[in-house]
């Protein structure tokens, strides 16, 4: 793929974590997640048309099935399940949040981060647009007060991780990255049970209804 | 083929568990399985203590370090399970749990210590990664076990905060990559290979892979401000649980973190991680130290009781020469005498069916071997002489007095301060008139044994050090 290509893709992704901070529906914070994922498996398409690994054919095989098929698909038959069309508000509002993610871009763009994004010199927008992507992930699942926000933002930060590692040539062997597939699949299994359980017990899942730890 | 046998007869145990409803049958094979992972550790470790390299398929290897954690895992392991078969029973007894329940149990923790087991022993960071993102995976429903509002609401948190940790661990497991460009199909790379290559890390990408791998594995290990997770989830998981969290999860923590630290020395050299080490150590003691005093609930005593010494043990590896040893030998005495505080914690919980301190009193009167033994755990953990925690605090602070004399003061008023909190609140549980509810009938010997037996062998390690522990011991502070 062409790098105008790999850098329409990456906007793309960055701009769906954008979009997960702001979006008031948790049908559109799903969708957003799966087109991120489908970006990250295009990029993992693109390293194994680079490499010629068969294996790596495996790995986009398997993360397209697990991170843009079967979790989009649990999340939202789970949304569906218990009604739930509304995300949880955030901590910060609107202006705020955007105010912390200008500055989180900005230190991602600054030179303090340089000998991180210039690992592979001729990506170092790539890692930038990626490293950002990795802190508006982290501030995800800080500032949202929704635990299935809060699930999506691992997951975006996993992704932003493996964009990142894609363009600093960091990508391990097939079979760690099936093990790594394999966690997160597991995980997010784990994390929509939780999510059930605790709409049984608290009849929301709004982080701020949990209050049984103050002793 | 020990460490195979081990892997083996662990996972066969979980999964054979889920086949069969039995409860004595389920039970059996979990003590099977976790008394020939305790033979095979000990195997192990005496091997290595010969200085003969363990290897597995070149996948898993054992050194001196892992070597002891794996003892540690192991024993702990052994203990816990003997402590639960009767402590579940109990539970069962009183219809605070099914049969259901146990059996998931057993299922879990085997999981958990195979996940332990295998994370200590992983050649490549990245299936150490794995693995330890496992240990979160087995132990979520371990903590949500009660099925109680605030026991799902601890297991969230930990899951959460644990997950977004050990994901920014990840990113700086891979930072470390850049020295070897390891490309696709190199499963190969092993902590050995990252050494070897760590003078080609970009010293800046050093400094940053080491913070981001301090923030994920500092997460398990409960450094401050990563330790959020701990007092909540200690004192909503079962008694058991709570041992196995505190004190084997603890040092696999530890076991991967100061391989990242040997990588990262030889690129900055020791000063960057030594005084990351001390900076997180000291905080933690001393955060530890001050919300004790605010602690209602005698297990959350205990989690910053863990969190404190922690701290410690971190102060000491940054001190180096002999601090390490004495910080190694800190993290085994730790991870018997803490386990047995909780598993003596679970007691009392079974016999005043409460875990805040202010429900608890006249322990003397109603679990009078348990209050024993407790008292002598906390005498022991708060690091009174003669026992052997003393000596190694004593060893640990008195190397920092020489080379960060203003720190170590600092900590060790700290852990004064965390002494007297915890006096302070124990003492209420012991005397005093016991609540009317609550029965004197005698108390279960098997609930006291498991407990017993590792207050005694800290007592005879403070004392005396099998050979091949203290060949261990010194291979570990010579590396």
């Amino acid at each position: 793929m062409s790098i105008l290509v790999l850098h329409f893709l990456l906007e793309i992704a960055f701009l769906s974590i954008v979009f997960l901070h702001i979006t008031k529906k948790n049908v559109g914070a799903i969708l957003a997640y799966g087109i991120q994922s489908l970006v990250v498996v295009f990029l993992l398409f693109n390293s194994y048309l680079e490499s010629a690994h068969l294996e790596l054919l495996l790995v986009v095989i398997l993360a397209l099935i697990v991170k843009v098929i079967l979790v989009p698909t649990f999340l939202i038959r789970l949304i569906q399940k218990h009604e739930l069309t509304f995300s949880i508000s955030t901590y910060l509002n609107t202006p705020l949040t955007f105010i912390v993610l200008v500055f989180l871009i900005f230190i991602a763009y600054s030179n303090k981060f340089l000998p991180l994004t210039n690992i592979v010199p001729a990506h170092n927008e790539f890692l930038m647009l990626a490293l950002a992507m990795i802190f508006i992930s982290l501030f995800l699942i800080v500032n949202r007060r929704g635990v299935i926000s809060q699930i999506i933002g691992i997951l975006s930060l996993e992704n932003s991780i493996v964009a990142f590692a894609i363009f600093a040539g960091l990508e391990q062997s097939p079979v760690l990255q099936i093990g790594i597939l394999f966690n997160i699949f597991i995980w997010s299994a784990i994390a929509m049970v939780f999510v059930s359980m605790i709409y049984k017990h608290f009849g929301s899942l709004d982080t701020q209804s949990m209050e049984n730890l103050k002793d | 083929m020990e460490l195979l046998l081990i892997f083996t007869v662990l996972a066969l145990a979980s999964f054979t568990t889920l086949l069969f409803k039995n409860r004595v049958v389920i039970e059996v094979l979990s003590l099977i399985s976790v008394t020939v992972t305790l033979i095979g550790s000990i195997l192990i470790a005496m091997k290595v203590s010969l200085g003969t390299p363990y290897t597995l398929l070149n996948t898993f290897s054992v050194d001196a370090f892992s070597a002891i954690v794996m003892l540690i895992v192991s024993f702990l392991g052994f203990m816990i399970m003997a402590y639960s078969v009767p402590y579940l029973r109990q539970e069962s007894a009183d219809h605070i749990i099914g049969d259901k329940r146990a059996k998931q149990y057993y299922v879990l923790t085997n999981l958990f210590i195979l996940a332990m087991l295998l994370a200590v022993t992983a050649n490549n960071p990245i299936l150490a990664w794995i693995t330890i993102e496992a240990t979160t995976l087995s132990t979520a429903f371990l903590i949500s076990y009660y099925n109680k509002p605030s026991a799902m609401e601890a297991a969230w948190k930990y899951l959460i905060i644990n997950s977004a940790g050990l994901l920014l661990g990840f990113f700086g497991t891979l930072l470390y990559f850049t020295s070897v460009k390891s490309g696709a199909g190199a499963l190969s790379i092993s902590w050995d290979v990252l050494r070897d290559n760590a003078m080609y890390i970009d010293p800046v990408v050093a400094k940053v892979a080491f913070i981001f791998v301090l923030i994920g594995y500092g997460v398990k290990i409960g450094f401050f401000p990563m330790h959020t997770w701990k007092p909540d989830v200690y004192s909503k998981t079962s008694a058991p649980v709570g041992a196995l969290l505190s004190s084997a999860l603890l040092s696999v923590g530890f076991v991967i973190l100061l391989k990242f630290k040997s990588i990262t020395d030889i690129t900055l050299g020791e000063g960057f991680t030594n005084q990351l080490l001390m900076v997180f150590g000291t905080l933690s003691i001393a955060v530890a130290a001050f919300v004790v005093y605010a602690a209602k609930n005698y297990k959350r005593l205990l989690a910053y009781s863990s969190i404190e010494q922690a701290g410690v043990i971190a102060i000491g590896f940054s001190l180096g020469g002999f601090a390490i040893f004495a910080a190694t030998l800190h993290l085994i005495y730790h991870a018997l005498v803490k386990s047995s505080l909780f598993l003596l914690a679970g007691n009392i919980l079974l016999r005043f069916h409460s875990s805040k301190i202010q429900n608890v009193s006249g322990m003397i009167t109603a679990i009078p071997r348990t209050s024993i033994l407790f008292i002598i755990g906390l005498v022991a953990v708060i690091g009174i002489p003669p026992f052997g925690i003393f000596l190694t605090k004593f060893y640990i602070l008195s190397e920092g007095i020489i080379t960060h004399p203003i720190i170590t003061v600092m900590a060790i008023l700290f852990v004064t301060v965390l002494a007297v909190g915890f006096f302070k609140s124990v003492i209420s549980m012991l005397f005093g008139e016991k609540p009317e509810s609550v029965s004197v009938e005698k108390e279960n010997i098997w609930l006291l044994i498991p407990p017993a037996v590792m207050l005694l062998t800290f007592f005879i390690l403070s004392i005396y050090l099998p050979p091949f522990i203290n060949t261990l011991l010194n291979q570990v502070a010579s590396i």
